[in-house]
């Protein structure tokens, strides 16, 4: 194609140009009507590499401790920029980053799992903000994403859809990955294009276990390779979305060993070492000041010598894992380079999107549901319940989702205060990002300081690319992108800087950026507390944001925000407090603390549906889409079909054996597993054999109370007869699991009950004909709205964590 | 010195995992205190039921703690703050109390520790109540019950005093 119109996608087809008679006596074909459209010449490849809940001071490369070699190689043929800036939450930054617009404005100002009904909140894509990929799909890159995505509503993750919100609705040729915030590396439930193909065959190979990361690298290399085969000269745009080091923090034992002893002297001296090491690299200015310890976190001198290996280990494991996510983005750019193409390839590497997560709270656990679900647990009982999984060799390992805790997260953030989910601070919203294009870059291995914004890199690429922005896509107008391109940065450390001003909120947390001027308004809330006296301040009626402190640092002298100037300059903070609510307004910010809408009474309606069909061969059911059983009375009735000689193996399952339950046959006998976040385990077997031929088994739990986490009676039954019991005292109150799915005739993945662990996946041998769920509603309807109230903080809470 | 001498003390622990009770056991058994017995149960994470004890007063020509159904009750963490999750903790208690145990014990048990988790009941003279307390440390729930008197009598009463406050315990959270 030559000289075509990109300002409308899709590009429109060239007129027809050929002749056509009666017969091909005279005719002349047009061969550009099988032609598709074409990149402007000199169009690079574009990797986009984006690693999660990880911190500035993480990687070696700007001075961390996790080694990273791969990241190191880039920077020194590259670019380090060390004023790059994110939002301080997942999502929201996948969106930014995606879209080239501020998050709220594109409906991400939280996460996908917290479809708020507020604009700046709704985790839908409006269509007027067409995304990257599809831009630079229409005007003729092959594109696809592989590893996380987070950018589909919970509630859409099925075979229903709708796909517009999947990965390839958003313009990606193919998606190989996870639709949440966060996954198992060992058996994660996965979707490919638009479907999801649950837990992958190899997670069953004991000799060469599945490793997603690896999976990840191998799949996106196959596809460059595929990419290539047909097509010699098109160039693609990869994005390659990391799972890690997003909890839970997989890795195998050799890499989280390779730092055995290394963080034995605890996060404070971590800090330090980084910090020194951060000047001596130079990615930080010379006058740069460690900024202290707040409160929240404790001192590593108070922590107990018996604890003090636990702490360390979770350290180790989280390093190795980060290291692992090195190797493998490595491996991808070896095959790059491999097919001679590396230098022509635009290859931006974000490390981190939120700064790292202090969401495993002060404890850090075994398993990082427990703390979405409530439930408090001291480092000793984390401890223990570590050791009943394995001890500290398994912390990394398939039978645990561990998370560390929030003061290694902040030492991950070195130099700046706090982390993931403040917004109003660089800790949350700093995070290193290298660029490497050869064909192009002057000043290799230099540093640039630019202040830059995530919402840049797409408006960047696109102007590398030659691609304007369009007007229409699909025939609608289209939002102007909100970033501001940093092209000329690549060829002059001298570019003036590109962006001015920016505007920051997560979860109530702002700030406003003008002119080097940075104005932090944190609410008192520690992140990682939503109890009900942590978030009473900020009630409706009850709050009022300009009254919170308001910090005020003046950036080109004080890198890591060390000097809060507000007293000084009473002012500019006016300046920024009223810029904020301008720029809150033009973008959907508002209302502020919509993402915690939820805790405040502002509830979705109840569902209504209590009846919840399956039949035998549904799987991979995602685990914010199985039946509502929580906190109520239900049943669960399955039609089967026992074979003679008798039946064997799972009826229905969700998630495994940290948070879930599972209804199966084993040894001729009905039985109940249900695990209560790993920490409770019940079970009920039945006293007499299952028949055989046509047999109607059920479950009922009679709830003792319309509370969360409510204790309750369980009933087996065999063809309406009563055949066994037992209680439960203790159920889980918001969640299973953060990525396990339910499955009906199988347990798919790690299982719920470690009896059947060597016969997983325990296919049902004989016939499940149909699974049905039965809620029962509490009876009185203000328990139905508390309960119903009850669910949604939790969801909200967990929403907040991925 | 025999049981009779002065107060006796039961101490009931529960942890969370069988290590951590196995390791308080360990120490105990090591701590020099004089003791008329240790037990502790575990259940691992198939339900399989594990039970090590040391019965000192056996050798003394007493009954042994068996006798006195000194068997390790359900214990409860304190996992979820609203929750009275312990409700439950002092009538299964007081129900192992009345239960022999010999060739019981482990049926007792798996009616009563839950999967996973494992609990640790010491019965010693109170003047040893410093050293049971340094050896003690990595339970996730513990009480301590006295009573005076003969040794089966005090045995019997210290356990059921523990386990009385145990219940308490559990039904405050």
């Amino acid at each position: 194609m030559g000289d075509v119109d990109r300002s409308q996608l899709p590009i429109r087809r060239p007129s027809y140009s050929g002749a056509v008679n009666k017969t091909l006596d005279g005719s002349q074909p047009d061969w550009n009507l099988i032609g598709h459209p074409v990149p402007p010449e000199g169009a690079p490849n574009v990797l986009l590499v984006l690693i999660d809940d990880a911190g500035f001071g993480n990687p070696s490369t700007f001075g961390g401790p996790i080694q990273t070699p791969n990241y190191t190689r880039v920077a020194e043929q590259g670019l380090r920029f060390n004023r790059f800036h994110v939002t301080a939450l997942c999502s929201p930054t996948r969106a930014a980053l995606l879209t080239g617009r501020n998050s709220h404005a594109v409906g991400f100002g939280s996460v996908g799992e917290f479809a708020g009904g507020f604009p700046g909140y709704s985790a839908t894509l409006p269509r007027d903000c067409a995304p990257l990929p599809r831009i630079l799909k229409d005007n003729g890159y092959s594109t696809a994403a592989f590893g996380k995505w987070h950018l589909t509503p919970d509630g859409q993750q099925g075979p229903a859809g709708p796909f517009d919100r999947w990965p390839n609705g958003w313009g990606f040729d193919y998606f190989y990955g996870f639709l949440g915030g966060g996954a198992s590396q060992w058996d994660p439930c996965l979707a490919e294009n638009q479907k999801i193909i649950g837990t992958p065959a190899e997670y069953y190979d004991t000799d060469n276990p599945y490793y997603f990361p690896d999976a990840m690298a191998d799949r996106t290399i196959e596809w460059l390779h595929g990419v290539r085969a047909q097509d010699a000269h098109k160039p693609f745009f990869a994005y390659f979305s990391t799972g890690c080091s997003h909890a839970p923090h997989h890795v195998a034992k050799s890499w989280a060993d390779k730092y055995q002893g290394k963080f034995d002297q605890g996060w404070d001296k971590l800090r330090e070492e980084t910090f020194a090491r951060q000047k001596e690299l130079g990615v930080i200015p010379v006058d740069t000041e460690l900024t202290p310890r707040d409160e929240a976190f404790p001192a590593w001198v108070d922590v107990p010598d018996n604890l003090k290996a636990f702490y360390a280990r979770q350290m180790e494991v989280y390093a190795g894992f980060s290291e692992n996510a090195d190797y493998n983005v490595g491996r991808v750019i070896d095959a790059i380079d491999e097919l001679g193409e590396l230098d022509n390839t635009l290859v931006i590497w974000i490390w981190g999107d939120n700064g790292a997560s202090m969401e495993g709270t002060i404890t850090g656990s075994f398993n990082e549901l427990t703390m979405q679900n409530g439930i408090p647990l001291t480092d000793e009982m984390q401890l223990q319940l570590s050791e009943r999984y394995g001890g500290l060799d398994q912390w990394g390992a398939a039978i645990m989702d561990p998370h560390y805790s929030a003061a290694w997260a902040w030492a991950g953030n070195t130099p700046f205060q706090w982390g993931k989910q403040v917004g109003s601070h660089l800790g949350g919203t700093r995070n290193p990002m290298v660029i490497h294009w050869p064909a192009r870059i002057e000043g290799a291995g230099e540093l640039r300081s630019q202040f830059t914004n995530v919402t840049d890199v797409a408006t960047t690429i696109l102007e590398l690319a030659g691609i304007p922005q369009p007007d229409t896509v699909d025939g609608i107008a289209q939002e102007p992108m909100h970033g501001t391109s940093f092209a000329a940065t690549l060829t002059d450390a001298d570019a003036p800087e590109h962006r001015t001003q920016q505007h920051f909120e997560t979860i109530g947390n702002r700030a406003m950026y003008k002119d080097g001027w940075w104005l932090a308004m944190k609410t008192d809330r520690i992140p990682w507390v939503l109890t009900p006296d942590a978030l009473k301040p900020y009630a409706p009626g009850v709050w009022d944001p300009d009254a919170g402190r308001a910090e005020l640092y003046y950036l080109p002298d004080d890198f890591s925000q060390a000097h809060d100037l507000a007293a000084d300059y009473p002012e500019k903070v006016q300046e920024l407090k009223d810029l904020f609510w301008e720029e809150a307004e033009r973008y959907k910010v508002l209302p502020l603390l919509a993402a915690m809408s939820t805790f405040f009474g502002m509830v979705p309606p109840i569902p209504q549906e209590t009846t919840f069909e399956f039949r035998g061969d549904v799987q991979n059911v995602l685990s914010g889409m199985i039946p509502r059983i929580y906190n109520r009375s239900y049943a669960i009735t399955a039609d089967l079909v026992v074979p003679e000689g008798g039946a064997e193996g799972v009826i229905v399952a969700e998630a495994d054996h940290l948070g879930g339950f599972t209804l199966y046959v084993m040894d001729g006998k009905l039985t109940h597993a249900y695990s209560m976040m790993g920490v409770f385990i019940f079970k009920q077997v039945a006293e007499e054999n299952l028949p055989t031929g046509e047999v109607t088994v059920r479950m009922e739990f009679a709830a003792d109370e319309a509370k969360p986490a409510t204790g309750g009676e369980v009933t087996l039954f065999v063809d309406d007869r009563p055949v066994g019991k037992g209680r439960m005292d203790h159920t889980v109150p918001i969640r299973f699991s953060g990525y396990a799915g339910m499955d009906i005739g199988r347990d798919n993945g790690g299982v719920v009950d470690l009896a059947y662990e060597d016969k997983k996946p325990f296919a049902f041998r004989g016939a499940v004909k149909k699974v049905t769920f039965d809620i029962t509603p509490h009876l009185v309807a203000q328990d139905e709205l508390d309960v119903h109230t009850a669910e949604q903080h939790g969801q909200a809470a967990h929403a907040l964590s991925e | 010195m025999t049981i009779d001498d002065e107060t006796t003390d039961v101490l009931i622990a529960g942890y969370l995992s069988t290590d951590a009770a196995h390791e308080d056991y360990e120490s105990v058994l090591g701590c020099g205190a004089h003791l008329w017995g240790a037990v502790v149960v575990s259940k691992d994470l198939k339900g399989n039921v594990t039970l090590e004890q040391s019965d000192h007063t056996v050798k003394e020509g007493a009954v042994g703690l068996g006798g006195v159904g000194l068997v390790v009750g359900l214990f409860a963490p304190p996992l979820l703050a609203a929750t009275a999750i312990g409700a439950a903790l002092g009538a299964v208690g007081g129900k192992a109390l009345h239960n022999k145990i010999g060739s019981q014990v482990e049926k007792m048990a798996e009616e009563t520790i839950p999967i996973g988790g494992a609990g640790l009941i010491v019965a010693y003279p109170h003047s040893a109540t410093e050293k049971l307390e340094a050896a003690v440390v990595r339970s996730v729930q513990k009480v301590v019950g006295e009573a005076e008197g003969n040794h089966v009598k005090a045995l019997k009463g210290a356990l059921a005093d523990a386990q009385k406050k145990l219940a308490e315990q559990s039904s405050e959270r």
